[in-house]
């Protein structure tokens, strides 16, 4: 058999499974050194999935097609789980805090599983159409998605924080291994900063390219609408913090309804509603 | 925050209302909301349309005007007043900004600068200079210098980056800016299409909206359009060789393609479409011994007078199963009425006739090419950009860019010669508080001073 870059990332979902299941173990049991194997498994992976998306460009060379690996349904759900893992590595690393990792691994672990085995998926490189054929669509598609996977990491945060401060006594077991409510606010507030950021350079680099490509900046079509959604709930999240009352429980319910939207941009809008951004669907 | 709280109560409720960030978050929760209902329900069908929806929903929808939800007039609506909250936002908080911005940071007493969290002291040697110790601090920690004399002694100040509070106007003007060229696009430009076959001309567009041509000011001519694939079938290129013709001159000469417009006199054209306009020959043996060979090209009628023929072709296919398909239509005077038929390439088909009776062979296809174009003028689109590039230089000032202070005290007290540095910074602490470490360790009497 040809190993080919979509057996890599196979391999690399059931590595990104076995560390969201030891961060998950780690939390749950305290356990120090579960928390350092988790850590290396994932770098593992990370390293592993870096290579074959590395791999799977110089594939498309070689098909003669010649394009970064971002252009459709699979590779994109792939590239989102490498930036989530990205992102989560980052703060794990800036905060020393590892339960973090228990609610974000398995967000990457899901979008590449599904990519990888959701027959419905295909993992062919396919060509680029000439609509797709754009640095602007490129630039698109990576800034958007590093705007959704921190959206990701902020959704677990505020999973985080409300089971936190559901809890009779936040203190105690398995809650009180959480980081405090404070901190959690705290890199939730942090991460959708960035998230926005993002997915704003992603909503502009889109526009950019849609003007050139069929000259129109901005047409509502669904997509488009659906990410403007979510940036409303995420300058939503930004301003209420300058209201008072809304501290971290309400924000943690706009992160998680954020990132409700951005999972709906990314699937409703393809499975349920028609528009441009139809993958690969000829122009 | 609770300073202005406090100013709002003190305000006309009007101004308090359309500046509060209260009217902020609940029209960016229902403009996320109300948003919705366009992409669910399709858009800009003609109103029978919505019939399918039931007469109630009908009714609404037609009220509501939600067949063009983000042109309806209360999605309008809904836009101006968020304009508004953010004029009338801006404008409230200008003298607290002002205030902020002119405030003199010299004025701090001596007890204050020791309680910031931010601080350190040392005891100086007694032959050391102030002037020496200021000119390195000058030198080390950079930024506004300015000083004055306090309490028997003398206080420095460096300060960087108090323009940053200027960086919450860039980024909510930058919203009100992209509005703006969004309006001059709506009010000044127009968007058209342009369907031109290989050879042919045009000096106007036919608008999207209307169907009404607009003049262009020049002509654009095509010249040849070509079409490549990828080898699994897909298209890789499309290109229309164009000319631009102004006052009878060739003014751009240049391959058209998606993705790279091409921009003249304001206007700019972008390759949308194309279809394949095929000129087939047939070959027509009749049972009465006559045959002919004929030239059939698209949306002409062709006759064949000795047989009372006249045909034309319906639809066309470029492959079907590999060769080209073309559906004809076919009259005669058979007393019949016309009838359609189709054709593959290579192979007969007989047509009967009450007198008659046809063999039918499609014998070669030469296709030529009709390049559909679109047309935009935009006037209003640099400004969107230069909203867009002011949203992101806001983003970045209003999270990344911080004020910092670094006060620098030298006197007496005690009978002892004292230095004390204090700092604060209103964004990224933590930063700062490297900074701060970096500069005193920079500074020759500081490096090895207690906390
Ligand atoms: C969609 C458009 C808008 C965007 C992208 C936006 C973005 C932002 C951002 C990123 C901040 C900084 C938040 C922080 O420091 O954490 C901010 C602050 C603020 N925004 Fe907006 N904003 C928008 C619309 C508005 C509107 C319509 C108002 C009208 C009241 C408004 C009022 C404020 C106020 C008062 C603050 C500052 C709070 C402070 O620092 O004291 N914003 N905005």
């Amino acid at each position: 058999m040809n190993i080919d870059s979509s057996h890599i990332l196979s391999i690399t979902t059931f590595v990104y499974m076995a560390a969201a299941i030891l961060y998950i173990s780690y939390w749950v049991f305290k356990a120090k050194r579960l928390g350092i194997v988790a850590t290396t498994v994932t770098i593992i992976g990370f390293l592993m999935q870096t290579f074959a998306l590395g791999y799977r460009w110089y594939e498309s060379y070689k098909l003669g097609y010649g394009h970064a690996p971002l252009s459709n349904l699979y590779e994109s759900l792939v590239f989102f789980a490498w930036v989530t893992i990205a992102v989560y590595l980052v703060i794990e690393w800036r905060t020393k805090s590892r339960i973090i990792g228990a609610f974000a691994t398995p967000f990457a672990t899901f979008a590449i599983a599904y990519a990888s085995f959701n027959p419905s998926v295909d993992s062919q490189i396919e060509p680029l159409v000439p609509a797709l054929q754009s640095n602007w669509l490129l630039a698109h598609v990576i800034t958007c998605f590093l705007g959704y996977a921190s959206f990701a990491v902020a959704c677990g945060l505020a999973i985080m924080y409300l089971i936190k401060s559901k809890s009779p006594n936040p203190e105690e077991g398995v809650t009180g291994a959480l980081p405090s409510l404070k901190m959690l606010d705290d890199l939730m507030h942090q991460t959708i900063i960035f998230g926005f950021l993002w997915l704003s350079v992603g909503i502009i680099t889109g526009s950019i390219w849609a003007n050139r490509a069929w000259g129109s900046y901005w047409s509502w079509d669904p997509k488009e609408t659906w990410s403007l959604i979510t940036w409303f709930i995420y300058a939503t999240a930004l301003h209420a913090r300058f209201v008072k009352g809304w501290r971290g429980k309400r924000i943690a319910i706009l992160s998680i309804i954020g990132f409700c939207s951005v999972i709906f941009t990314y699937f409703g809008v393809n499975y349920l509603l028609a528009g441009l951004h139809s993958y690969a669907a000829p122009q | 925050m609770v300073t202005q709280e406090q100013n709002h109560s003190k305000s006309n409720p009007v101004i308090r209302f359309f500046s509060s960030v209260r009217l902020a978050i609940f029209l960016l929760i229902t403009l996320a909301i109300t948003s919705i209902i366009g992409t669910v329900l399709p858009q800009q069908e003609p109103l029978q349309f919505y019939e399918r929806y039931g007469p109630n929903i009908f009714k609404i929808i037609k009220a509501l005007h939600l067949y063009d939800t983000y042109h309806s007039w209360w999605y309008v609506t809904l836009l101006v007043l968020f304009a508004i909250n953010l004029v009338v936002c801006t404008f409230k908080r200008l003298p607290t900004t002002l205030r902020l911005y002119k405030r003199d940071n010299l004025d701090i007493s001596l007890d204050k600068l020791k309680h910031m969290r931010i601080f350190k002291q040392v005891v100086l040697p007694k032959n050391v200079s102030y002037e020496q110790i200021i000119s390195e601090f000058k030198e080390v920690a950079g930024g506004n210098i300015s000083e004055k004399p306090l309490e028997n002694g003398k206080l420095v100040l460096s300060e960087k980056g108090k323009w940053s509070y200027w960086g919450l106007y860039i980024l909510h003007g930058s919203i009100l800016v992209i509005f703006a060229g969004a309006l001059v696009g709506i009010l000044l430009g127009f968007k058209g299409s342009v369907s031109l076959l290989e050879g042919e001309a045009t000096n106007h567009c036919i608008q999207e909206v209307t169907g009404k041509p607009i003049p262009l000011g020049f002509t654009i001519k095509c010249n040849k359009f070509t079409l490549s694939y990828y080898r699994n079938g897909t298209p890789k290129d499309y290109r229309s060789d164009l000319s631009i013709i102004d006052h009878g001159k060739v003014v751009i000469h240049k391959i058209l393609r998606v993705n790279h417009p091409i921009t003249y006199k304001g206007i700019t054209i972008y390759q949308a479409s194309y279809q394949a306009i095929p000129r087939i020959t047939i070959k027509i043996v009749a049972s009465d011994g006559q045959q002919k060979i004929l030239q059939v090209p698209a949306f002409e009628r062709i006759t064949w007078p000795q047989e009372h023929v006249a045909l034309g072709i319906m639809r066309y296919l470029p492959s079907v199963h590999g060769v080209p398909a073309a559906q004809l239509w076919w009259a005669d005077d058979s007393g019949q009425p016309p009838v359609a038929i189709w054709l593959l390439q290579g192979e007969q088909r007989e047509l009967r006739r009450s007198n008659n009776i046809y063999q039918l062979s499609l014998i070669n296809v030469t296709e030529s090419y009709m390049t559909g174009l679109e047309v935009k003028k935009d006037p209003g689109v640099w400004l969107v950009w230069i909203g867009c590039g002011l949203l992101l230089a806001g983003f970045l000032i209003v999270f990344w860019a911080s004020h910092r202070r670094i006060w620098l005290w030298i006197g007496e007290e005690n009978g002892k010669k004292i230095a004390i540095m204090a700092g604060t910074a209103n964004k990224n602490k933590l930063r700062f508080e490297r900074d701060f470490e970096t500069i005193s360790e920079k500074l020759s009497y500081f490096s090895g001073g207690e906390k």
